[in-house]
C-alpha cells in the first residue's frame, strides 16, 4: 500500500499541533509518505494523486475521542483565500487534476486548548497516541 | 438619496479588508474606500528582542512572503553588525528571494486571478475559483501548481521548510547549500521555463477580452518606484531606489533605501489600519506612487535577462514606455516569474552558490540599521534601532501592499465609477471592484503586521452613512 499522510496544524498553538505528534509517534513507516503542514494547499493534489491511500490528520476543536472518517471530495471552493483549503477541497483538486481515485480520510485527533503554547494537553496526547495506533493499524 | 455599498470580505486575498462605495441621490458613485480592519501591531512586539532573533520572528509575519521578510530583516541585522553578507550566503539570498517571488506569483496569477481572467469577470461564482480553472484550463491549472511548488521545494531546501523559515540571520545564512541540493533545483528548470512562457501566451491571448478593465480598473497617474542596479536594470535583492512618473520622467534616481525615511512618509486615515505612504517632495496624497512589479517594470530600463527582457519590450510598448494600467500587474507578474526562473537558472552555474563560508562572525557594531529589497508585492523596508545590548528599542517596517494602499483606493474608486449601477447591482460588478484589489495582490497580513486570512465586505451607503446593502464572502 503507498499511503500519504498529511498532518496540519500550527504547533504554536498547542493542541493544534496534535496531529504533528501523531506523525513523531508513528515514526517511519514502509511505502507511506508524510507531509507536516501548517494547512492544506493546492500544491499537495499532485502528492495525493500518487497515493493509494490519504490521510489528513488533524487537530479537532469538539473534544472527545479519536476517530477516522472516510472523505467525499467537493469541488467547491468555501474557503475566501487561495492558498488554504478544506480536506474535502484538495482531494476534490486531485480528482479533477491529476485522476486520483484511491481512498481518502480524515483522521480527527481532539484537542482541549488551543491558546499559544508548544506543548499539548493531556486529552490531545492521549488521543494523538490512539491516532498512531489507528493509522499503524490500518497502514501496517 | 445618497447611498453606500460595502464589499466585505474582499475574496482571494490574503487578509481581512472592506470596500465602502459611496452613492449620491441620483444613484451616481461619489466616492469609494478600501478599508483594512485588522491590526496586529508586529512592530510593538518586537521591542525588547535581541536583533539576532528578528529574522525568524519576522517570517511569522507572513505565511505567503516569509522569505521577504526574512532578507530585510537579515540585511537590517547585517547593517547593525557593519558586514556584508559573504559571497555564498548573498548568492542564496538571492536565489529564495527568486524562489519567493516565483511561488509567490504564482498564487496570485493562477490561483487567486486566474479564474476572473479565464473564466471571466461575470461567470458564476460558484466557479470562478481554482475549481472552475481546474475544469476549464487543466492544463494551466497543473503548470501553476508545479510553478509554485518549484519555489516552495527551493525555500524548503535553502531554508528547511516551505513557510516562515528560520534561515536567514545578521551576517548571512545558517547553512550550506549542497551539490545535490542545487543539482535538484536545476531540473526543475526547463519544465518552469515552459510553463511561465505558456501562461504569458495564454493571458496575451485573452487580453483584448478586457479592454474596459484595462481602462477602467486603475489607470491613473502615478508615481512608480522600485529597486534598481546600477545600471537601471531590475534588481531584487540589493540596489538603489529610483522613482518615475507616469510620463516616464526619472524624478529620482539613486536613492539610498537606507534613507528611506527622508523620501518616503506615511500618512494615516481613521477609517483604515493600513497606512498610506507618499513620496515626501510631492506631500500627501500628491506624492501618491506605485510599487510591485507593474512599478519595477517600469522603473527599469531592461531586466537584465534575454527572455524576460525580450517581453519587457513588448510590454513597454504597450503604453507608449509607462504603463499605468493597474491591470498590467499580472501580466508584469508573469514577465518577472519568467526573469526569476532565468535568474535562478543563472545562480545554478555559479560556483559561489556553494560556498562553505555562509556567514560573518561579528559583534553588534551600530544602533540602527535598515534592510530592504524586493518583495513579491515591491519594495519592503526594515528599520531596526537597538540599545547597546542589542535589544530592539524601536522597529519600523514599510511594507509594500502599505505602500499601494492611495493607488489601491484610487482603483476602487475608478472601478466603482465605471462598473457599478446602484440601481441594478450584480455579483459581476462587484467582483469588479475586487478584481481592481486583486490586481495589486495584497497582502494584508504583512501591511498591517495583522493575522489570518482576508476575506472582504462590500457595504453601500448613503452620503449619512446609512447602510443600505452588505456584501459578505467567507
Amino acid at each position: 500500500m503507498r499511503a500519504i499522510l498529511i498532518a496540519v496544524g500550527n504547533a504554536l498553538r498547542r493542541d493544534d499541533g496534535a496531529a504533528h505528534r501523531v506523525l513523531q509517534l508513528l515514526g517511519p513507516l514502509p511505502n507511506v509518505v508524510v507531509r507536516d503542514v501548517m494547512q492544506l494547499t493546492p500544491e499537495m493534489a499532485e502528492d495525493i494523486a500518487a497515493a493509494e491511500v490519504v490521510v489528513v490528520i488533524d487537530a479537532d476543536v469538539r473534544p472527545g475521542e479519536t476517530f477516522l472518517r472516510p472523505l467525499q471530495a467537493e469541488p467547491q471552493a468555501r474557503t475566501p483565500v487561495g492558498h488554504a483549503m478544506r480536506p474535502e477541497e484538495v482531494v476534490a483538486l486531485a480528482e479533477n487534476l491529476y485522476g486520483f481515485r484511491g481512498r481518502a480520510y480524515v483522521c480527527h485527533v481532539p484537542g482541549r486548548d488551543f491558546s499559544e503554547g508548544e506543548s499539548l494537553t493531556p486529552e490531545a496526547e492521549a488521543n494523538a497516541r490512539a491516532a498512531a495506533q489507528l493509522l499503524r493499524a490500518m497502514l501496517g | 438619496m445618497p447611498e453606500r455599498i460595502v464589499i466585505s470580505p474582499v475574496t482571494r486575498i490574503e487578509g481581512h479588508a472592506k470596500v465602502s462605495i459611496y452613492v449620491g441621490d441620483g444613484g451616481e458613485i461619489i466616492s469609494a474606500q478600501f478599508h483594512v480592519v485588522e491590526f496586529r501591531g508586529f512592530e510593538k512586539m518586537c521591542e525588547g528582542r535581541p536583533f539576532h532573533e528578528m529574522p525568524g520572528l519576522m517570517s511569522r509575519i507572513c505565511g505567503i512572503c516569509p522569505v521577504s521578510h526574512v532578507l530585510a530583516s537579515s540585511k537590517a541585522g547585517d547593517a547593525i553588525l557593519g558586514v556584508g553578507a559573504p559571497a555564498a550566503a548573498e548568492k542564496q539570498r538571492r536565489l529564495i528571494n527568486c524562489a519567493q517571488v516565483l511561488q509567490s506569483h504564482a498564487l496570485s496569477f493562477f490561483h487567486l486571478s486566474a479564474p476572473d481572467l479565464l473564466l471571466g469577470m461575470d461567470a458564476a461564482p460558484e466557479t470562478r475559483n481554482v475549481f472552475g480553472l481546474a475544469d476549464q484550463e487543466p492544463e494551466m491549472a497543473r503548470r501553476g501548481i508545479r510553478l509554485r511548488q518549484f519555489g516552495q521545494r527551493i525555500i524548503e531546501l535553502l531554508g528547511g521548510k516551505r513557510i516562515h523559515p528560520a534561515w536567514g540571520t545578521p551576517g548571512g545564512v545558517l547553512k550550506v547549500l549542497t551539490t545535490a541540493e542545487r543539482d535538484e533545483i536545476a531540473a526543475w528548470i526547463p519544465e518552469s521555463l515552459a510553463a511561465v512562457e505558456m501562461a504569458i501566451s495564454r493571458f496575451k491571448s485573452i487580453l483584448d477580452n478586457f479592454q474596459d478593465e484595462i481602462e477602467n480598473m486603475g489607470d491613473f497617474p502615478s508615481l512608480f518606484l522600485g529597486t534598481v542596479t546600477e545600471q537601471g536594470e531590475l534588481e531584487f535583492y540589493d540596489g538603489v531606489i529610483r522613482i518615475v512618473d507616469s510620463e516616464g520622467n526619472i524624478v529620482a534616481d539613486g536613492l539610498d533605501p537606507r534613507r528611506y525615511s527622508t523620501y518616503l512618509g506615511e500618512a494615516s486615515q481613521e477609517w483604515s489600519y493600513m497606512k498610506f505612504p507618499y513620496y515626501k517632495p510631492l506631500g500627501y496624497p500628491g506624492g501618491m506612487y506605485r510599487v510591485g512589479p507593474l512599478a519595477r517594470l517600469n522603473v527599469a530600463s531592461a531586466t537584465g535577462t534575454m527572455r524576460a527582457d525580450r517581453e519587457l519590450r513588448e510590454f513597454k510598448q504597450r503604453s507608449q514606455g509607462m504603463v499605468c494600467q493597474s491591470f498590467y500587474y499580472h501580466l508584469a507578474r508573469l514577465i518577472e516569474m519568467l526573469h526569476c526562473v532565468e535568474r535562478i537558472e543563472e545562480l545554478m552555474f555559479d560556483p559561489e552558490l556553494l560556498g562553505q563560508d555562509v556567514r560573518v562572525n561579528a559583534g553588534q557594531n551600530r544602533r540602527e540599521g535598515v534592510g530592504s529589497c524586493e518583495a513579491p508585492r515591491g519594495t519592503l523596508f526594515h528599520h531596526y534601532h537597538v540599545d547597546a545590548d542589542g535589544l530592539i528599542k524601536k522597529a519600523n517596517l514599510l511594507i509594500a501592499t502599505a505602500q499601494n494602499n492611495l493607488a489601491i483606493n484610487r482603483s476602487v474608486e475608478q472601478t466603482a465609477q465605471r462598473f457599478i449601477t446602484f440601481s441594478r447591482l450584480s455579483e459581476g460588478m462587484l467582483n469588479r471592484v475586487e478584481a481592481a484589489v486583486r490586481c495589486y495582490d495584497p497582502c494584508l497580513s504583512c501591511s498591517t503586521h495583522a493575522i489570518g486570512q482576508m476575506p472582504l465586505v462590500i457595504e453601500v451607503s448613503n452620503r449619512r452613512g446609512q447602510l443600505l446593502r452588505r456584501l459578505e464572502r467567507g
